[in-house]
């Protein structure tokens, strides 16, 4: 189709473009080497399925504001045709006489595939356009008091202003060229959409039909060539780097599982992120593949309660950090400034609940609540730098095992039980180990629900015991708040105990936790550290003795009651079916809240919050969650963890206790107990 | 600056519990820690030195283990530690422990400032960091919530004093000896830098010889004080119950309370 002049110059032009795209694409892969660790390649063909499947699927952004997912699909779609679509027409342009599949029945579907597409991708382009630039979406925008870097509020509208240009102008073009095609050389009913373009240059001279073919192919391919080496800077890279991250996602046990850093190395001298170089690699990378949609932030609760912190903001602010010292990074240069001041505020790192729903939010498998531990890792192992509240949390974990300072008896929750809970050294052929953990030893609200376990546990006929004094702080809340050190003491203290007391024959004995915490350290972490055991939380050995028939419960209590799903057994431990029908087994009539299951709205304790002073903001997370409850109707809040037990009988109270608020145990429990009476 | 920070090892009084009772938690060598008070004591000199510059020792009288509590000193910060030990200074009164001090202070050489907490949680005297200033010669300004002024030129400082029912604001030259009570500061927290440069740290340990101290003038034998405990104590207490609505309860409440002259 090309002259030879315009082949020349489309030589030159293609061979200046990808020189410059290697310079760019060469610097952006500096970049992310420059973070800690490397991304993960094992396993390299299940990972390019997943690549594949996420790039061709669009599945993690349906889930969540269908509209615009469904204006994204059409642009997703029409581009991933659009690399073969190019490909044919540089092909045709260059090789004279060559038409890709000619008139055959396979011509036919492509021309309708790449016709019905130009116009799904336009459509689509331009609802977003329309969603962004005129209906000024507040999806889209961050609050005033989230920190953001002073160029990315324009820059982004900059930036999806030119790419939004780009895709009308370069699918568009494709599509007049196909018209010009059409008018040049008569009807195409396999392009319905080209052909009725067509019409417009009725009348026209064949010259000029000739040259407005010559021209939209070197607009809708130029536009290409010119965009190539500009990818790694526009956020746009996310059509590559979203695929390309959830590829080399690391292989987590569960989504909140964090490494384990190595204390026993003397060289290491720098714990946690302190600047963005010691951020792990796979990190680097979310910054590249963050595409700024702000879903993250519609599910981050310290966001929705009006916090300084927005897991989007963190993301943006990272890459335009990036941005600002690519040529230096890639180069080897030092990054000398603090990541906690660009990134966002000390308020905002200590806002955060741990709670996972910005990783579960992400589209291309961004994990900002690891940068967040990280950043906090630097604060307390670095700096010595946190919450003053959160001091005293620590020493009771060093001092006491357990982060009240409780220096009482840990058995004392089984005092006013009429059956008598053994420990382990009194039942060494224990089948369950019951893990009681500090709330369930020493809260008052939290020993009903140990009681309410050790009760179900009995009745239902299992062999349990529990470690009594020998159990100690799993560290969860030590972790979560960057006490990586503590951790690492608590954890080793307790695999060496659990071990000792026969709880590592994995097949033969269980460990049964009352708190989702716990089951995440000691069933999703303490593995990396050496530790493996069987772990399961209370409703899902509860789930599992009412199906198998040895809990009577025939009482069918007709209470509405609604479920909040705890973060850690939910998003992080995968398991949202069990405390349902645990909990169905006692009360079938379950009413859901609009938050539920992996959605769920954390309650406002986790990521060590619970021992500190909730930040500023409009609202405490739970007023917010609590609030949501009651709108459901129901009469009782069912929950299934100590603290979300706490923080939602606290927003009960200040609410003026409309609901009751109660542990699937308990609620379990009471059923039996009418049983029998 | 030369500061000097007095440090004590003592039982952890939190952990004392039904099943622990009384003095039986450090015969039986329980959990130590810090004297919570000389935690304050620590950050006062730290802070002191990070704005005047200078160097910071601690200095603790106690058994080798005690040696732990200047590992958490040198984590959260000081410069340099040492440890006066010895077995014929053990059960001695606060003035011999004094006496102790001071040689060991001598022997660290000339000060600007020395820091002590309130007190030692498990005696509980409040008197020796009083006679060591004493002993010293040099001015003493006890119970300070707040350093006001700290001059190492003008070698003065300005302190305020918490006492009973009023705040006194107090100038004194250096070199002198303060304490402290928890109102000061807020202790910081180890971070694992510190705490790796503590484990690597090696603290002197001073016996009698070390000091030309007189075994003879140290420990239970020189001690003018004796003590002689039962423990645990005897509790008399007992439980009445007030009968009637919220108002009488509470009316009679308060008649109970002032016939026993609590209020």
């Amino acid at each position: 189709m090309l002259s030879p002049y315009e082949k020349i110059l489309f030589a030159l032009l293609a061979a200046v473009s990808l020189y410059l795209a290697s310079v760019t694409f060469r610097r952006m892969i500096g970049t992310i080497k420059r973070g800690q660790g490397r991304l993960a390649w094992d396993g390299l063909p299940g990972r390019l399925w997943t690549g594949v499947k996420a790039l061709a699927g669009q599945n993690i952004m349906i889930r969540n504001r269908p509209l615009v997912s469904l204006a994204h699909t059409g642009i997703a779609w029409g581009f991933i045709l659009y690399m073969a679509v190019n490909l044919v027409d540089v092909l045709e342009g260059l090789v004279t006489g060559f038409v890709f599949l000619e008139e055959g029945a396979a011509g036919q579907v492509y021309r309708l595939l790449v016709d019905l597409m130009t116009l799904a991708a336009l459509a689509g382009m331009v609802a977003l356009l329309i969603r962004r630039f005129i209906v000024k979406s507040t999806d889209l925008a961050v609050a005033p008091n989230v920190k953001l870097h002073p160029r990315a509020a324009g820059g982004i509208r900059r930036d999806s202003l030119i790419v939004g240009f780009f895709i009308l102008g370069h699918v568009g073009f494709r599509l007049v060229g196909a018209s010009f095609d059409i008018a040049l050389h008569g009807p195409d009913p396999w392009q319905p959409v080209a052909a009725l373009a067509a019409g417009l240059w009725s009348g026209l001279e064949p010259s000029v039909l000739t040259f407005g073919l010559h021209a939209s192919w070197w607009i809708a391919i130029g536009l290409v060539l010119a965009f190539l080496p500009w990818f790694p800077f526009s956020k746009h890279a996310h059509l590559f780097m979203g695929p390309f991250n959830l590829m080399t996602a690391p292989g987590r046990t569960s989504p909140g599982a964090l490494d384990a850093l190595d204390f026993e190395d003397e060289t290491i001298e720098q714990f946690g992120a302190g600047r963005i170089t010691d951020l792990d690699r796979t990190h680097i990378t979310d910054a590249f593949a963050c595409i700024m949609c702000n879903r993250c932030q519609d599910a981050c609760p310290a966001y929705a309660t009006g916090k300084e912190l927005s897991p989007a903001a963190l993301e943006v602010n990272k890459r335009y950090h990036l941005r600002d010292h690519m040529n230096s990074l890639a180069a080897g240069g030092e990054d000398t400034e603090p990541l906690l001041g660009y990134t966002m505020s000390e308020s905002a790192l200590w806002a955060c609940t741990a709670c996972g729903a910005c990783t579960e939010a992400c589209p291309v498998g961004n994990e900002p609540l690891f940068d967040i531990l990280a950043m906090r890792r630097n604060q307390v192992l670095m700096e010595s730098a946190f919450p003053n509240e959160l001091k005293g949390a620590f020493t009771g974990i060093e001092r006491n095992g357990n982060p009240w300072q409780m220096a009482g008896d840990r058995m004392e929750w089984t005092e006013s039980l009429d059956f008598k809970v053994p420990t382990v050294a009194e039942k060494p052929d224990y089948d369950v180990l019951f893990w009681v953990g500090c709330a369930g030893a020493f809260d008052p609200g939290a020993r009903d629900t140990a009681r309410a376990i050790a009760t179900v546990l009995h009745r239902a006929g299992v062999d349990f015991a529990v470690l009594g004094n020998d159990e100690s702080c799993t560290g969860d809340l030590a972790r979560r708040a960057g006490n990586e050190y503590l951790f690492s003491i608590a954890a080793e203290g307790n695999i060496e105990t659990l071990n000792a007391a026969g709880a590592d024959q994995v097949g033969r004995k269980r460990i049964v936790t009352g708190c989702p915490h716990c089951l995440h350290t000691l069933g999703n972490e303490y593995g990396a550290l050496g530790g493996r055991f069987e772990v399961l939380h209370h409703t899902q050995l509860i789930d599992e003795l009412a199906k198998a028939g040895r809990l009577a419960m025939p009482g069918r209590d007709e209470t509405r009651t609604t479920y909040h799903d705890p973060c850690y057994l939910g998003r992080h431990g995968g398991e949202y079916e069990a405390p349902r029908q645990a909990l169905a087994a006692a009360r079938p009539s379950l009413v859901e809240m609009a938050r539920s299951r992996n959605r769920s709205f954390c309650c406002g304790a986790g990521g060590a919050q619970v021992w500190k002073e909730e930040e500023e903001g409009r609202e405490a997370v739970s007023d917010n969650r609590f609030r949501e409850a009651r709108e459901t109707g129901a009469d009782t809040l069912a929950v299934g963890c100590p603290f979300c037990a706490r923080m939602m009988n606290d927003a009960n109270k200040r609410a003026g206790e409309p609901m009751r608020v109660r542990d699937i145990a308990e609620i379990v429990a009471e059923s039996i107990r009418d049983d029998r009476e | 600056m030369n500061i000097i920070a007095l440090v004590k090892q003592t039982p952890d009084t939190a952990q004392l519990s039904a099943s622990m009772d009384g003095l039986k938690l450090s015969a039986e060598g329980g959990p130590r820690i810090v004297n919570p008070w000389d935690e304050y004591t620590l950050e006062t000199a730290i802070q002191a030195r990070e704005e005047h510059g200078g160097k910071v020792t601690a200095l603790c009288l106690g058994p080798p283990e005690a040696a732990e509590a200047l590992k958490t000193a040198l984590a959260m910060g000081v410069d340099e530690a040492v440890l006066v030990s010895d077995p014929a200074m053990a059960d001695g009164d606060s003035l011999t422990s004094a006496r102790i001090l001071v040689a060991a202070i001598r022997k660290i050489g000339a000060f600007d400032l020395i820091v002590g907490g309130r007190a030692a949680i498990d005696g509980n005297t409040a008197a020796t960091a009083v006679q060591v200033a004493a002993l010293l010669g040099v001015p003493l300004v006890s119970y300070v919530a707040e350093l006001r002024n700290l001059d190492p030129s003008d070698r003065t400082l300005s302190a305020v004093r918490l006492l009973e029912k009023a705040r006194e604001t107090v100038t004194s030259r250096l070199p002198a000896l303060i304490t402290v009570v928890k109102e000061i500061n807020e202790p910081r927290y180890p971070s694992l830098i510190g705490i790796r440069k503590a484990a690597r740290a090696n603290i002197p340990i001073w016996g009698c010889k070390d000091l030309s101290l007189d075994a003879a003038a140290v420990g239970a034998g020189a001690s003018g004080v004796e003590w002689r405990t039962e423990l645990p104590p005897v509790r008399e207490a007992h439980i009445e119950m007030i009968d009637g609505g919220p108002e009488d309860a509470a009316r009679t409440l308060v008649d109970r309370l002032m016939e026993e002259k609590v209020i």
